[in-house]
C-alpha cells in the first residue's frame, strides 16, 4: 500500500490555508469598515455573530486571529521538516479546538448561524485532519527531496 | 536520536496536545454553558398573565389592537418607570379587554426615556421585538419584571434576551441585530413627547375623528377617564 504523498498533503494544506486567509480577511475587513459581513444565503446571522461579544478575544477581532492562524498554517506547508509538520499540527489543533468552541457559542449562546464562521470551522477541521495525517505518516522522516514523492 | 525515536517522541507529544486541547474545549463549553449570558436561566414573571391579557389582540409594530380602529390612544412610557408599570397592570387592562378588543380603539406605545440611559436600550429592545409582532408582549413583560431604576438590569443583555424569548420573539438573532438600529427611533419618540409638552411618564395623547388632530390627555388617573377620552374621540 503506498503512503500518502507528502507533497500532495502540503499542497492541499497550502490551498485550504490560503482560502482561510481570504475568508478571515473578508470578515476582518467587513468589521474594520464599520459594517458587518453579509450572509450570502440571507438572514442576519453573520451580523448578529459579528456584533456579539464573542467576536473579540482580549480586544482582538477573532477574524484577525484567524488571518494569523491560517497564514502560519500556510507557511508550514512550504517546509518538509519535522518542525513544520509539528507546528502545522499544533496550529491546526488549536484552530480546530477554537472553531468547535465558537460553533457551540454561535449556535447555542448567540443563537445565530453565520455561514462564514461555519465555513471557517469546516476549513479548519479539514486542515486539522490533513496536518494530523501529515505528522502521523511523515514524523521523523528526513525532509522530502523536491520533485520526489 | 534515531529517526524512530524522534518520530515516537513527536507522536507522543502530539497525542498529549490533542488530549489537552479536547479537554480545554470541553471545559470552555461547560463554563460557557453554565453562564447566564443567553438569558436562558433568567426567570421572567407574568408570562401567563400577559399571554392571557393580549391573547387574540393584533400586535403590529408597537400598536395593539385593530389597525383600522378609529381611535388611537398613544402612551408615552419609560420601561423603567414604576408608575407606567402600575398603569400597565391596573389602568390599561380594562381598556384592552373592552374598547381595544372590540376594535373601537388601538393603543400605540412610544418610548419616552426620562429615567436614564438604560431606558433607551430597553426601549430599543422593545422596538426590535415589535418588528416581529411581539412589541406589546415585551413591554408588558418588562413592566412586570422591573427592578430598581438605573440599577443595571434594564440594559442587561441576558435580561432583555430572556424577555424577548418569553415574549415569543421567534428570531432572536434578528431581534439582537435589530436592537442597534432602533435607538434612533427611541430618541425620536422621546423628542416627540417633549415637543408635545410632556415631562413625565406615562403621558397619554389621543387621535380620533372627534379629537381634532391630536389631543393631549396628560396622565389620567383612572381607567374611566381614559375610557371617556376614547368615547369622546371616536
Amino acid at each position: 500500500m503506498s503512503r500518502l504523498d507528502e507533497g500532495s498533503l502540503q499542497r492541499a494544506i497550502a490551498f485550504l490555508a490560503a482560502l482561510g486567509v481570504g475568508l478571515a480577511a473578508y470578515l476582518a475587513i467587513a468589521e474594520a469598515n464599520g459594517g458587518s459581513p453579509v450572509c450570502l444565503a440571507g438572514g442576519s446571522g453573520c451580523e448578529t455573530v459579528a456584533r456579539s461579544s464573542w467576536s473579540h478575544l482580549a480586544g482582538v477581532n477573532v477574524a484577525v486571529l484567524g488571518i494569523a492562524g491560517y497564514a502560519l498554517l500556510l507557511a508550514t506547508a512550504f517546509f518538509a521538516s519535522d518542525t513544520a509538520r509539528f507546528a502545522g499540527f499544533v496550529l491546526a489543533l488549536g484552530g480546530f479546538g477554537y472553531s468547535v468552541f465558537l460553533t457551540y457559542v454561535e449556535l447555542f449562546k448567540i443563537e445565530a448561524a453565520c455561514q462564514w464562521c461555519l465555513a471557517s470551522a469546516v476549513l479548519m477541521t479539514i486542515l486539522f485532519a490533513l496536518c494530523a495525517a501529515r505528522l502521523i505518516v511523515y514524523a521523523g522522516t528526513a525532509a522530502a527531496i523536491p520533485g520526489r514523492a | 536520536m534515531s529517526e524512530a525515536d524522534r518520530r515516537s517522541r513527536l507522536l507522543r507529544i502530539a497525542a498529549g496536545a490533542t488530549f489537552l486541547a479536547l479537554a480545554a474545549v470541553l471545559v470552555l463549553i461547560a463554563i460557557t454553558a453554565s453562564g447566564s449570558g443567553d438569558g436562558g436561566d433568567t426567570e421572567i414573571e407574568g408570562k401567563a398573565a400577559v399571554a392571557k391579557l393580549l391573547e387574540g389582540i393584533p400586535q403590529r409594530q408597537m400598536t395593539l389592537g385593530d389597525p383600522k380602529a378609529a381611535v388611537e390612544l398613544i402612551e408615552f412610557g419609560d420601561l423603567q418607570c414604576p408608575t407606567c408599570a402600575g398603569y400597565a397592570e391596573e389602568i390599561l387592562p380594562a381598556i384592552m379587554e373592552t374598547q381595544v378588543r372590540k376594535g373601537e380603539a388601538k393603543i400605540d406605545f412610544r418610548n419616552f426615556t426620562i429615567i436614564g440611559p438604560e431606558s433607551a436600550a430597553a426601549g430599543a429592545a422593545a422596538l426590535a421585538a415589535a418588528a416581529q409582532g411581539r412589541g406589546w408582549s415585551f413591554v408588558e413583560l418588562f413592566y412586570r419584571n422591573q427592578s430598581a431604576e438605573n440599577s443595571g438590569y434594564a440594559d442587561d443583555d441576558a435580561f432583555l434576551r430572556a424577555l424577548a424569548r418569553a415574549a415569543g420573539v421567534a428570531d432572536l438573532g434578528r431581534w439582537d441585530a435589530d436592537r442597534a438600529r432602533m435607538t434612533g427611533r427611541v430618541e425620536e419618540t422621546s423628542q416627540e413627547a417633549k415637543n408635545l409638552g410632556f415631562d413625565g411618564t406615562p403621558s397619554f395623547a389621543i387621535k380620533g375623528p372627534k379629537a381634532g388632530g391630536i389631543k393631549l390627555l396628560g396622565t389620567p388617573e383612572t381607567t374611566g377617564a381614559l375610557e371617556d377620552a376614547i368615547e369622546e374621540a371616536g
